[in-house]
């Protein structure tokens, strides 16, 4: 490594068309090596054969693989549940980013206001975000229990009909994304926070000056500052619900009533090693990723168009 | 010269060393044969077993046992065959469909290993031997099996003037009628929740209402197995089942939740697993009855469980395995481990020892299931068999929440069944 | 900010000391559970306040299942992931912002892409991968597929931006090469959001479980949240004892979050706004 000894004597080399100082590129190379190597060992190596046994029957009970076409691919697009995995995964993808998103910014909005105990509330609100998926769903089911359960009990000392929770069809799902909210909520909420405390206060002040009402302070000055962290937390929410995985599992084991709360992810698991056929799964996966990464990209391309910067 | 000549020597010597080793492996049996065991019973049974199975390590110093406890049948079953696929199977192994991982892949050794005079394989009851075979050969030993049995609430029954002892149904309609009663008279928590029957496992309980139905659930025609759950019989099986729901008797699609509802005094009867026996044991809050299953046509009894199998190539291994499967399975230690546990005792003559007998009167719910084993039977065992039994349970949830009809659940369940085995 | 809106304080402050008396509500909960009795689990209808203090449920927990081991691995493979983590994330992240190279923007979208990628699918290769090289039941085998994480890189990305190039440039001035400027300019003034990355990282592995699930088939490598489902299917009847677990398990996390809590929510901060 050559000290450089004045600005003047930077060396530089010519990649692609472009002009690089050669020690940058050389300190990258060395930098991102083990990234790189992250990168292809975990995630695009592991990709390439999903894609491969996606064209195979490989049966992890009984060992076998060989190739089959897209005999899985039409399999798929003839299977009820596959279908049912991918809606209910769209329901709760939808309900839980508008939920998260504007509960979060609710919360937000009133935790930036003239209150007390204000850091009392912001970690009760974050708690849930720290504790172990696992754990809590296994106490959330003791929660959904129709009979012993303390969720009914509330709702009957309330004087307000029972509910059926993760046994019945209609409040499966949504038992779940109650769940899913209470986890997932503090992360947004903290965020947004940091937005809204990131305004500068003479922008609010000029506007009441100018003899804006609350209303009318929110809708034109805070929201539209607040864009950039709007699409980030809608953009981490889409790969987020997508990845949701283990409190379905938990709490619904064989897909739910009807299967009402099977999620796409939790059908590729199932289908790998609940009924051992790995070529089927790695098929659904594909379409998986293909399906995430379509959303991604409308994600972005309505985000560039408009965006409004801070500074 | 010198040089050359030890270099020479030295060289002859490393390679007679090599092949030497070689040779040796292949012929004679190591000192102390090390194998790998994995389980998939858990809490206090797998106490039980633990203890066996360290009573013959201790006992024998040629063969030192790995025991680990893999989870439940599921995860083990994940992990068996993700094990496979990378070397690292245990060498035996106790889980449930245990057969899928040798028959299934062809091997039947345990067919030879059976005929083993120590093991006195007439002394194991029919359709114990038949729960371990893979397509109508033998591929396991059966070891922790049970069968479901009619739990009921004595405090409710009492409160409802039934007297389970002395009248117990024999058919299912007979019992229709008394879960009626019971749940019109018993509800002795006053709860809203209070139901009259329910089981913890539905498929568990609709293969074994199948079978008393005259419906062998599978069969194989021209080499190719064929569902005949949806033929008539099996339809009578699910009208039935439906007519529970209807009448309120049973709660639609609340089998999880059907232990702890019995626990809480809200449900009169349950079929539950034969190892609740031990334990509910004096863990219930009110007084624990039971009876055989009632039937249809007859009153045999689908078995459950786990097998025991042998996974390894290594010859000594598989020796050494097989000595310890015979062990597990001799007719003292599999009793004990039988009365411990809840699980039923998988030979005859178990029948008639001293122990049996005593308990049987100490303790007369195991009478319950012991009573039922002359009547055991196993379905036809075959590699889409755990994807079938996720087919029956979503035609029940379909049934029992009234989406799809007794016929058209059935049919489905059948040609999803069709479409995968081929 | 304080002096301005009083007259409507009150009832949103009602309002969220509400909400966040749900959020809190399931900590309660089990924290009261686990100090109950069988049939207080049972009963109908449910009870919030245990009939006696059964203390016996926390030990009960260790009898049942080898929850020291566990814990303890957990502590040591999430302790190590982090540290492993770490250098991976600083590095990229630093490449990423300071170094101008061929191809940075590709790279950069192809960190962000690995994070669509959910566990499940990449499961089975990865597991095939390491059981080629015999690390299945070792500790190797459960912390080296968990080193890399793209929301750390980005977190650091977007800490690492914010260091004003002033500092760079006096650095290189000095005649210092690109290794030295990582060492003596953006760690020192990175600190915070290095040590809150390290939260992060370590929170998240302490969590995991489908891949520990997956590459650890002995009891003496399994981490704490497979030996709490476990747990259930051991104590099916007993609640109150998975309950004694849970305890154990999120107590740590939770102090080590309140102690942690400001330097956490600044860096969720600045990951949202410069993302």
């Amino acid at each position: 490594m050559k000290e450089n000894k004045s600005v003047l004597r930077i060396h530089r080399v010519t990649i692609l068309g472009k002009r690089y100082e050669s020690a940058q590129v050389q300190a990258a190379v060395v930098l991102l090596l083990p990234t790189l190597v992250a990168i292809i060992l975990l995630f695009i190596a592991p990709v390439v054969q999903v894609v491969a046994y996606s064209f195979t029957n490989y049966n992890l009970t009984t060992g076998m693989k060989s190739y089959n076409g897209l005999a899985n691919y039409e399999y798929l697009f003839t299977d009820d549940r596959f279908f049912k995995a991918i809606r209910n995964t769209f329901s709760f993808a939808a309900l839980k980013l508008v939920i998260d998103t504007s509960l979060a910014l609710a919360i937000a909005l009133m935790l930036d206001s003239a209150i007390p105990l204000k850091k009392y509330l912001r970690s009760a609100y974050f708690a849930p975000v720290v504790v172990p998926v696992v754990a809590s769903s296994l106490i959330w089911i003791w929660f959904f229990d129709p009979g012993i359960g303390p969720f009914n009990q509330i709702l009957t000392a309330l004087g307000l009909p029972t509910s059926q929770w993760l046994y019945h069809e209609s409040t499966a799902l949504l038992s779940i994304l109650m769940f899913s909210i209470w986890k997932g909520l503090g992360y947004n909420v903290v965020l947004f926070l940091a937005g809204l405390q990131n305004i500068p206060n003479s922008y609010i002040e000029a506007a009441q000056v100018d003899g804006a009402k609350p209303h009318q302070v929110l809708f034109m000055i805070k929201l539209p500052l607040l864009r950039p962290i709007i699409s980030f937390v809608l953009m981490i929410g889409i790969i987020n619900t997508f990845k949701v995985f283990a409190e379905v599992n938990v709490m619904t084991p064989k897909g739910g009533p009807l299967y009402s709360t099977a999620l796409m992810v939790n059908y590729i698991y199932d289908t790998a090693f609940t009924s051992g056929k790995m070529g089927r799964a790695c098929s659904a996966s594909i379409i998986l990723f293909i399906i995430i990464f379509v959303l991604t990209l409308v994600q972005t391309k309505l985000d560039a168009r408009k965006s409004i910067s801070l500074e | 010269m010198k040089k050359a000549t030890v270099f020479v020597l030295m060289l002859a010597l490393s390679l007679s060393l090599v092949f030497a080793q070689g040779s040796k492996e292949t012929v004679v049996r190591p000192e102390v044969v090390k194998l790998q065991v994995w389980y998939a019973i858990s809490g206090a049974s797998g106490e039980q077993f633990l203890a066996l199975a360290k009573a013959f390590d201790a006992a024998r110093s040629d063969i030192e046992l790995e025991l680990t406890y893999s989870g439940s049948y599921a995860d083990t079953a994940t992990k068996v065959s993700a094990a496979l696929l990378s070397g690292d199977a245990p060498d035996a192994a106790i889980m449930a469909a245990g057969q899928l991982y040798t028959g299934g892949r062809g091997d039947y050794s345990m067919e030879d290993l059976v005929k083993d005079p120590d093991f006195n394989v007439n002394d194991i009851f029919k359709g114990m031997l038949e729960y371990g075979m893979f397509e109508g050969r033998i591929a396991a030993v059966p070891y922790g099996i049970s069968s479901q049995v009619l739990y009921y609430n004595k405090d409710i029954t009492d409160k409802a003037g039934l007297d389970l002892e002395k009248n117990p149904p024999a058919t299912w309609a007979q019992f229709y009628q008394i879960a009626k009663t019971a749940m019109e008279k018993g509800n002795v928590n006053n709860s809203a929740d209070f139901y009259g029957f329910d089981t913890s496992d539905g498929v568990w309980l609709f293969k074994s209402m199948l079978g008393q139905n005259g419906n062998d659930v599978v069969r194989k025609v021209n080499d190719r197995v064929q569902p005949v759950f949806h033929e008539a019989s099996g339809v009578e099986v699910g009208t039935f089942w439906k007519s529970m729901i209807d009448a309120n008797l049973m709660p639609a699609g609340q089998h999880n939740n059907a232990e702890k509802k019995f626990l809480a005094g809200n449900l009169a009867f349950i079929a539950a697993s034969s190892n609740r026996v031990s334990r509910w044991k004096g863990n219930t809050s009110f007084k624990l009855g039971a009876i055989t299953m009632p039937g249809f046509k007859n009153r045999s009894i689908a078995l459950g469980g786990n097998v025991g199998v042998i996974l390894t190539d290594d010859t000594f291994k598989r020796e050494a395995s097989w000595e310890l499967l015979k062990y597990l399975l001799d007719e003292k230690n599999h009793t004990a481990f039988a009365l411990g546990t809840g699980y039923l005792p998988v030979r005859k003559s178990a029948q008639n020892s001293t122990v049996v007998k005593e308990a049987l009167v100490a303790n007369p719910l195991y009478k319950v299931a012991f009573d039922q084993l002359e009547n055991a039977w196993a379905y036809f065992h075959f590699s889409e068999m755990g994807t079938m039994d996720s087919f029956f349970w979503y035609a029940l949830d379909e049934i029992e929440k009234n989406v799809s009809t007794v016929e058209v659940a059935l049919n489905k369940a059948a040609d999803s069944l069709v479409k995968e085995i081929e | 900010m304080a002096k301005k809106i009083k007259r409507t304080s009150i009832p949103i402050f009602l309002i969220l000391l509400f909400g966040s008396l749900a959020m809190i509500f399931p900590f309660v909960w089990m924290f009261l559970s686990a100090f109950k009795t069988v049939p207080d689990v049972y009963a109908y209808p449910p009870r919030w306040l245990p009939s006696s203090w059964e203390f016996a449920n926390y030990v009960k927990v260790f009898q049942m299942i080898p929850f020291g081991r566990y814990y303890f691995n957990s502590i040591f493979t999430s302790t190590v992931q982090t540290a492993l983590q770490l250098v991976l994330s600083v590095t990229a992240a630093y490449a990423l912002v300071v170094l101008e190279f061929p191809g940075k923007k590709f790279l950069y979208s192809l960190i962000r892409s690995t994070m669509f990628v959910p566990i499940v699918v990449t499961l089975i290769p990865l597991y095939l991968m390491v059981s080629k090289a015999k690390m299945i039941d070792t500790y190797a085998g459960i912390i080296l597929p968990q080193v890399f994480a793209a929301f750390t890189i980005f977190l650091l990305v977007s800490f690492f931006s914010t260091i004003p190039s002033v500092l760079f440039d006096s650095a290189k001035l000095d005649g210092c090469g690109y290794y030295r400027i990582l060492k003596e300019v953006v760690i020192p003034n990175s600190k915070s959001p290095i040590s809150t990355a390290m939260l992060f990282s370590f929170l998240g592995h302490w969590k995991s479980y489908t891949w520990p699930l997956i590459v650890t088939n002995k009891a003496t490598y399994r981490t704490l949240p497979i030996g709490m489902k476990y747990l259930v299917q051991e104590s099916s009847s007993e609640y109150q004892i998975m309950m004694a677990a849970s305890v154990m398990a999120i107590l740590p996390v939770l102090i080590v979050y309140l102690f942690f809590e400001k330097q956490l929510v600044k860096s969720i901060t600045l990951t949202g706004l410069k993302a």
